[in-house]
Order: structure tokens, then C-alpha cells, then sequence
């Protein structure tokens, strides 16, 4: 038997080797948010230079804001339809991928390779594949369905277009991990599914998404995390929430109401209510879905 | 129940080929093995069958029906697989329903009754609520099992079905497939890599190597009459003992020589004019010591280079030469490492082999018997 070394001589030598991450976590992610919470409890004017304690002001403005109401509302449907859409394509695309046998890593690299680009790169070019008036899209679209895009203008085709393009970019990454998920299912399951006759659907939500569903629950989270926070540059180039607040989510609105209005102190409070709303789905979704997964 | 009618069977991967041109004809209701080394073409052999791997060439038929080209439900064969391949999610129940469902023509109630009645015959009534993860190894492999016969298939493919139980469940295992066999009477095909498994299940047994048959034939007669050198050296344990020899015939007979030894060969006139090169094959069982063997009986000797109690036996690793030859002697005689023995050989059972490893004497002659003439005749 291999004799077990520890990679450390003392504690001090272990605290030293954990300095590093803690210091990059203490002063990036913990102080930050103490700071954010603190600063959520005041007023500020002038970015920040003279504030005052106003206790939980910010927080009853917000509920009762008809704006942020409003905002909650469609950042909630917009999180709902990209998780979804993302799972659902591609839990399609994945299946393809893993039942095709020539070149499958040609279409692996295609598949994934949306995610390679970076979201603001992305949010440009396909703002003008997607232009109502000069976009290639747009144009093939309108032919084939005789609807014109107005998406500049159209509230509910901004929310859409929006909602489509986050779906396209997460792609990518839930095609990565579905596949190792399929390619991790014994083959004799597939051969013996083979023999019985079983139909490729059938196959695919009786057998492969059962197994599969440790690994979509944790998509089930990145999707959502996704959809809350790292959807910021899509609606910053896109649409800047616009039209009339149709593409107006929370993480471009605490934006707005910091950098544009100034008021620190409320987009603080912003961050603190999202930061509780995304926790809380989190922890709904991995207690839900303790019940439905298999660990095999 | 169906005849299965194999003829010209190849296999091509890329640029190896794992089935070489493989025919065989199985009887309804047979129970065959296929037996031989990893990477021999049996799993692949029994995969074409099964339809799970495309046919490069060749013709195979089940029954009356060519089906080369019909897709694996169409084939009405049920496989068991060495690692089960059951669904981890699903009960023992619905593991044996989940492939009846898809085959649209059964009722839930036939459907119900066929899985109660395969769990009897396997005595695992109680394992149909539980989940795999909560049954043990044995119990997995007869859910499958039961998975394979409620299909009611007219061929029964097991592969290695057992490879992954412990030697004991093993032993019980073999039994109760045999016993099933008895019950269900389809006719099944059986690899195994385990030449005691093959002996003891099958009607007969095919042996292959390097993606071709070495022979089929009952397990006695493949035990006894080896066909070739690879069918001795692979069947039995330990194996055969095969030592170079020069085949010399005189007036009197033909006797096989050796550094150590010249052993005449009872009734080998037809040897009389091979020359050259050839083995000499006796199974360990069949040499002992000389004080066992008739007064008047050959002899030669022998040093002891290693002793190995097997319990029922001793087994001696001898010098002859520069060849070893492993004996058999009885358990708790008084033999060392080192000692020189006289050794004496039971010549009704020594086999020749030419340099080509096909057998050209057996010192009994073989009997035919009217299946084997006329199988003979049909090649």
C-alpha cells in the first residue's frame, strides 16, 4: 500500500498554501459584498462621496416600485424561457451528436464553438446579422415567414430576440457536458434497448434522461445563474432594455440605476435582492430535484 | 426455437479481421459455446448474430430466414451481457417489461403474467421491486436474465454471462443455466472465455482462435480427440503437454523420439510416411509415475523441477530435455524438487500434431459415429 504523505509539514505551512486563494476570494468576493450590503443601507449622492444611513429605505422603495416590479417580472420569464429553451436545444443537438458516428467531433467543435466567443463579441456581430433593416437573418426570416422584425421598436420581439441569442450562446456549454453525460451511459444499455426494439425518443426521456439527470440539474443551475447575471452585455448592446423596458432585467437595471443615475445606495440594495432571489432558486431547484435524480 | 445456419461469416474492422470466413450450422434447441482467448472474434461472432455489429461478408440464417441485413428486434433473439445492462433507475420489473412494452403486441395483463412466471422459473419473485443498485451480483444476472426469456426469443445469446460473479456464485450459476436451458429449450449461444464453463454447459462447443473455428464438437470429444494443437493446449487444466518430436518409422511401427525419450506409437501405420517435424501431446492426467504403470510398460525419466499441491493431486513440473512437462501425481506423494523420477505414459491417449498444429494421430482412434460421418461428409 501506497504510504500516505501530506502535501504539508505544519498547519502554518497548510494556512500559508491556502493564502493565495483566500486572499483573491477575501478581497474580490467577500469584501465587495460586506461592502455591497453596508452601502445598501445608505443614500448616496455624487458617486458615492457623501452618504447617509437611511436603515432599510432602499429595500421599501424597491417593493414598491411599479418599475422594479415590472423588471423582476421579465428578468423571472426571461430566466424561465432560456433555461428551458437551453436544455431543450440542446438536450436535441447532444442527442444528435451522440448518435452519429462519422465525424461526430466535427460536429462536437461546431456545436460548442458559440461558447468560445465572448459574450460582447457575440452581442455585436449578431446585432447586425440580426438588424430589423440590414440584418442577413432578419432578411432570410421575413421572407419565409412574410412578418417583418421590428425588434428596435417591438417590446415582446426584443424580449424574444434577446431570449434567442442567450439560448444560442450557452449552447455550447450544455452541449459539453450532456454529451460526456450520454457518453457515460454503459453502451450495452443502448445495444440492449437495440434488441428490444426501443424507439430513439423513447429511448431518450425513458432511459438517457433519467441517467443523465444528475448532470442536467447542475445545468438546470448554471443556466439559471446564467440567465440572471451574464446576460448583461447581450441586453447592453442589444437593446440597453429597450424597447420601453421590455428587455429590462435586473442586472441591467442595478446597472443603470449605479452608473447612470448615480444612486449607489438603491442599485446596492438591487444587487443584495438578485444575489437573494438567485440563492433561493437555487436551492428550490437542488431540493426539487433530489427527489427525480438517479445517482446510479 | 430456431436453427441458426452460419456460412462464410467475416468481420472486417478498419484493417483487422476479427471473424475470418466462420461457418457452422447449430441445431434448434443446441446449447453452444463459443470459447477461446480475448480477442479471438467470439464476442464478435455472437454480436453479428445478435445484430448489434454489421456482417462484412458471409450469410447468416435463423431459421428459414436470411438476416443479414434485418435490424436486432426483428431477429427474435433476446442477449444477456456480462456487465447485465440493466437500467439503474428502473425495478426489476420494469427492467424485464421495459423491452416487452416496445414490442407493441402484448396487453399490460400478458405482459404482467410473462414477468411473474419468468420470475418464478428464476425464483426471484421478491427482486421485482428493487432497483439494481439494490440487488447483488447474482441476483442482477438473473433479473437479466429474466429480461431475456420473458421476450420469449427463439435464440438466446449470453455474453460472458458470468465473467462477473465470484468463483462460487459462478459454479451455482452454471447450474441453473443449464437447468434453465432444460426449461425454456431455445436455443442458445454462450461465449465464455472460461474453458470449464464451456465443458460443462454446452452440447458443443466451438473453439475459435485468431477469428476462425479450431473445431466443434461435443466437449469429451474436444477434450479427447483435439483437432488441433491450439484445441489441446486451450481445453483442460492444466493444460496439455506438447513436446517437439521426430517421427521415425521401422519395420516394426513408428515411434515418436525425443532427447530424453523413444516412444513407440501404437497403431500409427498411417504415420509411417510422415517425416520430419511434429509434436507429441499427453495430457497431464496421462503420465504417472512408473512404479503405477503396467510391469511391462515404456518408460522414461524425468527431474522434478517444481511441486505444486493442488489438494486432489500433485502436480510436478518436469525436465525432459530442455522441454517441461507437468504430471500428475497422486496428492501427498513423496516427491521433491530435485529428485529424478522414472516416468511411464498411458498410450491410449497420445496425440500427434504436424508442424502445422492440425492433429494427424490420436492413439484411440476416434469412433464415428453416425452423426459425425455425416457431418464429415457434408465438408
Amino acid at each position: 500500500m501506497p504510504e500516505f504523505t501530506k502535501p504539508y509539514e505544519s498547519r502554518w505551512q497548510a494556512f500559508l498554501l491556502l493564502l493565495p486563494t483566500f486572499a483573491v476570494l477575501i478581497a474580490f468576493l467577500y469584501y465587495p459584498g460586506v461592502e455591497t450590503f453596508r452601502l445598501s443601507l445608505q443614500q448616496t449622492i455624487l458617486l458615492g462621496t457623501r452618504k447617509t444611513f437611511v436603515g432599510l429605505d432602499n429595500y421599501v422603495s424597491l417593493f414598491t416600485s411599479s418599475a422594479y416590479h415590472w423588471s423582476f417580472a421579465i428578468s423571472v420569464a426571461f430566466a424561465a424561457v432560456v433555461v428551458i429553451g437551453t436544455l431543450a436545444a440542446s438536450l436535441f443537438v447532444a442527442y444528435l451528436l451522440f448518435q452519429v458516428d462519422v465525424g461526430s467531433s466535427t460536429y462536437l467543435i461546431a456545436a460548442i464553438w458559440p461558447y468560445a466567443l465572448p459574450t460582447a463579441v457575440a452581442a455585436s456581430v449578431l446585432l447586425f446579422l440580426l438588424h430589423p433593416s440590414l440584418g442577413i437573418i432578419t432578411f432570410v426570416l421575413e421572407s419565409l415567414t412574410g412578418t417583418s422584425l421590428e425588434w428596435f421598436t417591438n417590446g415582446p420581439q426584443a424580449f424574444a430576440i434577446v431570449a434567442l441569442v442567450a439560448i444560442w450562446k450557452q449552447l455550447g456549454y450544455n452541449i459539453i457536458f450532456m454529451v460526456a453525460a450520454l457518453n457515460n451511459i454503459p453502451e450495452t444499455l443502448t445495444e440492449s434497448a437495440k434488441l428490444d426494439g426501443v424507439g430513439h425518443l423513447k429511448m431518450l426521456y425513458r432511459v438517457y434522461v433519467p441517467l443523465m439527470s444528475p448532470t442536467l440539474v447542475f445545468l438546470v443551475v448554471m443556466n439559471t445563474i446564467y440567465a440572471f447575471f451574464q446576460t448583461f452585455p447581450l441586453v447592453d448592446l442589444m437593446t440597453s432594455g429597450g424597447p420601453n423596458e421590455a428587455t429590462n432585467l435586473l442586472i441591467f437595471k442595478l446597472y443603470r440605476d449605479a452608473f447612470e443615475f448615480s444612486n449607489l445606495g438603491l442599485a446596492s440594495a438591487e444587487s443584495v435582492v438578485l444575489f437573494a432571489i438567485v440563492a433561493i432558486l437555487m436551492y428550490v431547484q437542488l431540493r426539487l430535484s433530489e427527489s427525480y435524480t438517479t445517482y446510479a | 426455437m430456431s436453427d441458426i445456419h452460419i456460412d462464410g461469416l467475416t468481420k472486417q474492422f478498419d484493417d483487422v479481421t476479427a471473424v475470418d470466413d466462420i461457418s457452422l450450422d447449430i441445431d434448434s434447441g443446441e446449447f453452444l459455446v463459443f470459447v477461446g482467448p480475448s480477442g479471438c472474434g467470439k464476442s464478435t461472432t455472437l454480436r453479428m448474430i445478435a445484430g448489434l455489429e454489421s456482417i462484412t461478408s458471409g450469410e447468416l440464417r435463423i431459421g428459414e430466414r436470411r438476416v443479414n441485413e434485418l435490424a436486432p428486434k426483428e431477429r427474435s433473439i433476446a442477449m444477456v451481457f456480462q456487465n447485465y445492462a440493466l437500467y439503474p433507475h428502473m425495478t426489476g420489473a420494469e427492467n424485464m417489461k421495459f423491452g416487452m412494452k416496445s414490442v407493441s403486441d402484448y396487453t399490460d395483463d400478458e405482459i404482467d403474467e410473462r414477468v411473474r412466471e419468468a420470475a418464478e422459473i428464476l425464483d426471484i419473485p421478491e427482486l421485482l421491486e428493487r432497483k439494481p443498485k439494490e440487488l447483488s451480483g447474482g441476483e442482477r444476472q438473473r433479473v437479466a436474465i429474466g429480461r431475456a426469456i420473458v421476450r420469449e426469443p427463439d435464440v438466446f445469446l449470453l455474453d460472458e454471462p458470468l465473467s462477473n460473479l465470484d468463483a462460487k456464485l459462478r459454479v451455482q450459476m452454471r447450474a441453473e443455466l443449464l437447468q434453465l436451458h432444460r426449461e425454456i429449450d431455445a436455443t442458445t449461444l454462450y461465449v465464455t472465455h472460461d474453458q470449464t464453463e464451456a465443458m460443462t454447459l454446452g452440447d458443443r462447443v466451438a473453439v475459435l482462435n485468431d477469428g476462425q473455428i479450431e473445431q466443434v464438437d461435443p466437449p469429451q470429444v474436444l477434450y479427447d480427440y483435439p483437432a488441433t494443437r491450439f484445441v489441446a493446449e486451450f481445453i483442460g487444466s492444466p493444460a496439455m503437454n506438447v513436446v517437439p518430436i521426430e517421427l521415425h518409422g521401422d519395420g516394426d511401427g513408428v515411434s515418436a523420439r525425443h532427447e530424453a525419450f523413444d516412444l513407440p506409437l501404437p497403431d500409427a501405420g498411417d504415420l509411417a510416411g510422415h517425416s520430419g517435424g511434429a509434436s507429441l501431446g499427453v495430457r497431464p492426467e496421462d503420465v504417472s509415475l512408473a512404479r503405477n504403470v503396467d510391469g511391462e510398460r515404456w518408460t522414461f525419466e524425468a527431474e522434478v523441477s517444481v511441486t505444486e499441491p493442488l489438494g486432489e493431486s500433485l502436480l510436478l513440473h518436469c525436465l525432459i530435455g530442455d522441454d517441461e512437462i507437468h504430471v500428475k501425481a497422486e496428492a501427498r506423494s513423496e516427491i521433491n524438487a530435485g529428485d529424478v523420477i522414472e516416468l511411464g505414459v498411458d498410450e491410449e491417449r497420445l496425440h500427434v500434431f504436424d508442424e502445422s498444429g492440425d492433429a494427424i494421430y490420436h492413439s484411440s482412434p476416434r469412433e464415428r459415429t453416425a452423426e459425425d460421418v455425416e457431418t464429415r461428409a457434408e465438408h
